[in-house]
C-alpha cells in the first residue's frame, strides 16, 4: 500500500515537476530571449515606463469620480460615493447648455470645415499653373503653424469694431450700415468659431487629400480621357473615387471627437472664458470640466465629467466605426 | 460640342483661380495687416485705415516691446522648451519608433496595446492634474518637456517609416557584429531626413506654440513662455476695450480719454508682440514642406 501511494505520489510529483519545469523553461527562453535582446529593448522601454506614467495613472486616476476627494488624500483611497457626482452632472442645469453648445460647434464644423479641405484639395488639382498652385498651397499652411493665442490676436483685429477689414468691407459695399461686433455677442460665437477654425485649418487639413490624390496613377486619367470621360467625370469618378477610403477614416475620427470643441480655440476667443457676454453660447465640455474642475476645485466632480466625456467619445467613435463598417464594407479601426 | 465643352472647362478654371486668390488673400491679410500696424505710428493707427503698409512707419512699438524685461525670459523660456523638447522628443520617439518596427521585439504585442488605448481613451484633465502635483512638476521648467517626450502619433508615423527601409541595410551591419542603438545611428538615423524633420517641425510647433501647460500648471513669472506674455497683453488690450466702451457709455470725458490712450499702445505692442512671436516658426516652415508633405504620405498612406 505505502509503496502504491507513494508511486501516485511520485508520479504526480513527477508530472507537477515536468509542469513547472516547462513553465519555468518558456518563462527562462522568453528571458534569455528579453535579455538577448536587451539592446533592441532598452530603444523601447524609456518610452513604455513614459505611456505609462502619464497616460495610464490618469486613467486610474478616474477613480476619483467615484469618490470624495480631498485635497491631501492619496488618490484612489478617497470615500466611495458610487456614482453621486454622475447624478449631480446631470442634473446640473448647465449640462444642457453645455452639451447644446458643444454639439451645435462640433456639428457645424463637421458640416462644413470637414469637406473644406477636400474641396480645396480637388479644386486645387485641377489648376494647371504649377506655381501658383505651390505657391497656394504653402501659404494655406500658414495658419496652422500659429498659436490660438496669436489667431486669436488676429482674428480679434480681422473681425473688429473700428477699422477691422472685414466691417470695413461690408460697410463698403452697403451689406451693412453699422460695423458688427462679431465677437461681442453670444449670438455670433457659433458662426466666429466655425469661420476661424476655416480660417486656421483649411491649408493644413487638405495635406492628407492632396498626398492621395497625388498617388492616383496619370494612366487613370489617360485611359478615362480615350473613353470620353469630360472633366467633372474624371473629378468625381477618379480623383474623388480615390480619396473616398481618407475621406471616410477621418469623417469616423472626426465624430469620434465630437465632444472635443477645440478647448484652445474657445479659450483663446472668450479671454479664457473671462468674458462673460459670451459665456452663453461659448461654454462646452472642456471649458465646463476646467471651471468645476480646476478653477471651483470640485476634484471629483471635475474627474466624474471629465470620464463622461470620454465615455461619450468612445461610444460615438464605435458607433461610427461600425456604420462606417456596414456601408463600406470594411471597417476603419 | 468639343468647343461647347472648353468654354466651360474654361470659366471653371477662372472660378477655381478666383476662389483660390480670395483664399490666398483671406489667409495672408491678417499678418499683413498686423505687420503693418506694428510699424506704423501708434497715435496714427488710431485714426484708422491701415491695411497693407505703415502710413508712419517707425519702429517705436518694437522697442517699446523689447524695453520690457519680460519679454527677455519668456523668449528663452520659449526657445529653451522648443530646443530641449524637440531633441529630447526626437530622441525618445525615434528610438521607440524604431525598436517597434522589429517583428521579433519580445513584448510587442504588449507594447502596441499599451500604445492603442491612450489613443482612444484618456483620465482627464483633473487626474492628470494631481498626477503633475504628486510628481513635483507644478511650476518646474520640466513640465514643458517631460510629459510630451514621448507622442505617440508621431511614434506611429515613423514606425511605418523605418519599415519601408530594406531590412538588408540592417541585417549586414547585424553580422558584422553591431548592436541596434550603433545601427540606428549610424546606418538608419542617416538615411531618415524626411521623417526625423516632420516630426522635429511637428514637436517644435508644438512646444513654441503651447500655453496651456503654462497656464494650467506654472505660476512663476519666470517660467512662463512667450505665449503666455502674449495672452496676456491681449487681455490687457480686451480689458481696455471694455473699459473705454463703459466709459463711452457713461459719458466720463476723463475715463474714456485715459481708457483710449491705453488701447492705442496696446493694440500697436500686441501686434509687435505678435509678429516677434511668429516670426521664427513663419521662417522655419515653407523650407521643410516638402519634408513633412512627403512624411505625412507615407504616413497616411500606409497606416
Amino acid at each position: 500500500m505505502p509503496g502504491k501511494q507513494s508511486a501516485i505520489q511520485n508520479s504526480l510529483n513527477v508530472r507537477g515537476e515536468k509542469n513547472s519545469n516547462r513553465n519555468t523553461k518558456e518563462r527562462e527562453s522568453f528571458f534569455r530571449d528579453f535579455l538577448k535582446q536587451a539592446d533592441l529593448q532598452v530603444l523601447v522601454i524609456p518610452a513604455i515606463f513614459l505611456i505609462v506614467i502619464f497616460s495610464y495613472i490618469p486613467m486610474y486616476g478616474v477613480l476619483m469620480g467615484f469618490q470624495d476627494f480631498q485635497l491631501g488624500d492619496f488618490p484612489g483611497l478617497s470615500p466611495w460615493v458610487g456614482f453621486r457626482h454622475f447624478k449631480t452632472l446631470l442634473q446640473d442645469p448647465n449640462i444642457p447648455i453645455v452639451m447644446r453648445n458643444t454639439l451645435v460647434i462640433s456639428l457645424l464644423k463637421t458640416v462644413i470645415n470637414f469637406p473644406a479641405p477636400i474641396l480645396f484639395a480637388v479644386l486645387l488639382n485641377e489648376l494647371m499653373g504649377k506655381h501658383f498652385k505651390k505657391a497656394v498651397q504653402t501659404i494655406s499652411y500658414l495658419p496652422h503653424f500659429i498659436s490660438w493665442v496669436v489667431a486669436a490676436a488676429l482674428m480679434f483685429d480681422f473681425f473688429s469694431v473700428d477699422n477691422g477689414a472685414v466691417n470695413s468691407a461690408l460697410v463698403g459695399m452697403g451689406i451693412i450700415q453699422k460695423p458688427i461686433h462679431f465677437f461681442g455677442k453670444a449670438e455670433y460665437f457659433w458662426g466666429m468659431s466655425v469661420l476661424t477654425d476655416l480660417w486656421k485649418g483649411l491649408g493644413w487639413n487638405s495635406i492628407i487629400y492632396f498626398a492621395a490624390i497625388s498617388s492616383v496613377d496619370a494612366q487613370l486619367y489617360e485611359a478615362a480621357e480615350i473613353d470620353g470621360a469630360g472633366r467633372f467625370t474624371k473629378m468625381w469618378h477618379i480623383t474623388i473615387a480615390t480619396i473616398l477610403p481618407t475621406i471616410v477614416l477621418l469623417f469616423v475620427f472626426n465624430i469620434g471627437g465630437l465632444l472635443n470643441a477645440n478647448f484652445d480655440q474657445i479659450m483663446m476667443l472668450t479671454n479664457q472664458m473671462t468674458n462673460p457676454l459670451l459665456r452663453s453660447h461659448a461654454d462646452v465640455l472642456d471649458t465646463y470640466v476646467y471651471r468645476v474642475g480646476l478653477r471651483e476645485s470640485r476634484y471629483s466632480f471635475g474627474a466624474a465629467a471629465g470620464l463622461f466625456k470620454s465615455a461619450v467619445n468612445i461610444l460615438l467613435l464605435l458607433a461610427a466605426n461600425k456604420i462606417a463598417g456596414k456601408i463600406s464594407g470594411t471597417s476603419v479601426l | 460640342m468639343i468647343k461647347k465643352a472648353n468654354i466651360w472647362y474654361t470659366l471653371f478654371d477662372i472660378l477655381v483661380v478666383i476662389l483660390m486668390t480670395l483664399v490666398l488673400l483671406i489667409t495672408l491679410y491678417p499678418f499683413v495687416n498686423s505687420l503693418a500696424i506694428s510699424l506704423n505710428d501708434a497715435d496714427d493707427t488710431v485714426r484708422g485705415g491701415i491695411t497693407f503698409f505703415p502710413r508712419v512707419p517707425t519702429t517705436r512699438n518694437y522697442e517699446l516691446v523689447f524695453t520690457n524685461e519680460k519679454i527677455y525670459t519668456a523668449y528663452l523660456v520659449t526657445i529653451g522648451r522648443t530646443v530641449i523638447g524637440t531633441l529630447g522628443g526626437l530622441l525618445l520617439t525615434s528610438l521607440f519608433a524604431f525598436g517597434m518596427a522589429h517583428r521579433h521585439l519580445k513584448g510587442r504585442k504588449l507594447y502596441t496595446i499599451l500604445c492603442i488605448i491612450p489613443m482612444y481613451f484618456g483620465g482627464g484633465l483633473v487626474p492628470f492634474y494631481f498626477l503633475l502635483r504628486s510628481l513635483g512638476l507644478m511650476n518646474s521648467f520640466w513640465v514643458y518637456i517631460i510629459p510630451n517626450l514621448v507622442n505617440i502619433w508621431n511614434m506611429i508615423l515613423m514606425r511605418t517609416y523605418f519599415q519601408g527601409i530594406p531590412p538588408d541595410l540592417e541585417e549586414s551591419a547585424r553580422i558584422d557584429g553591431a548592436n541596434y542603438i550603433t545601427v540606428f545611428f549610424k546606418i538608419i538615423l542617416p538615411i531618415s531626413t524626411p521623417i526625423v524633420a516632420t516630426i522635429a517641425l511637428f514637436v517644435g510647433v508644438f512646444q513654441w506654440n503651447s500655453w496651456y501647460d503654462a497656464a494650467m500648471y506654472v505660476t512663476k513669472q519666470e517660467l512662463k513662455p512667450m505665449q503666455s506674455v502674449l495672452m496676456n497683453i491681449i487681455n490687457e488690450a480686451k480689458f481696455a476695450e471694455q473699459l473705454a466702451q463703459a466709459a463711452n457709455q457713461g459719458g466720463g470725458v476723463d475715463l474714456s480719454n485715459v481708457a483710449k490712450g491705453k488701447k492705442v499702445n496696446v493694440r500697436s505692442i500686441t501686434m509687435a508682440t505678435m509678429i516677434v512671436t511668429v516670426v521664427p516658426i513663419i521662417l522655419v516652415y515653407p523650407f521643410l514642406q516638402r519634408y513633412f508633405i512627403k512624411g505625412i504620405m507615407v504616413g497616411s498612406l500606409k497606416g
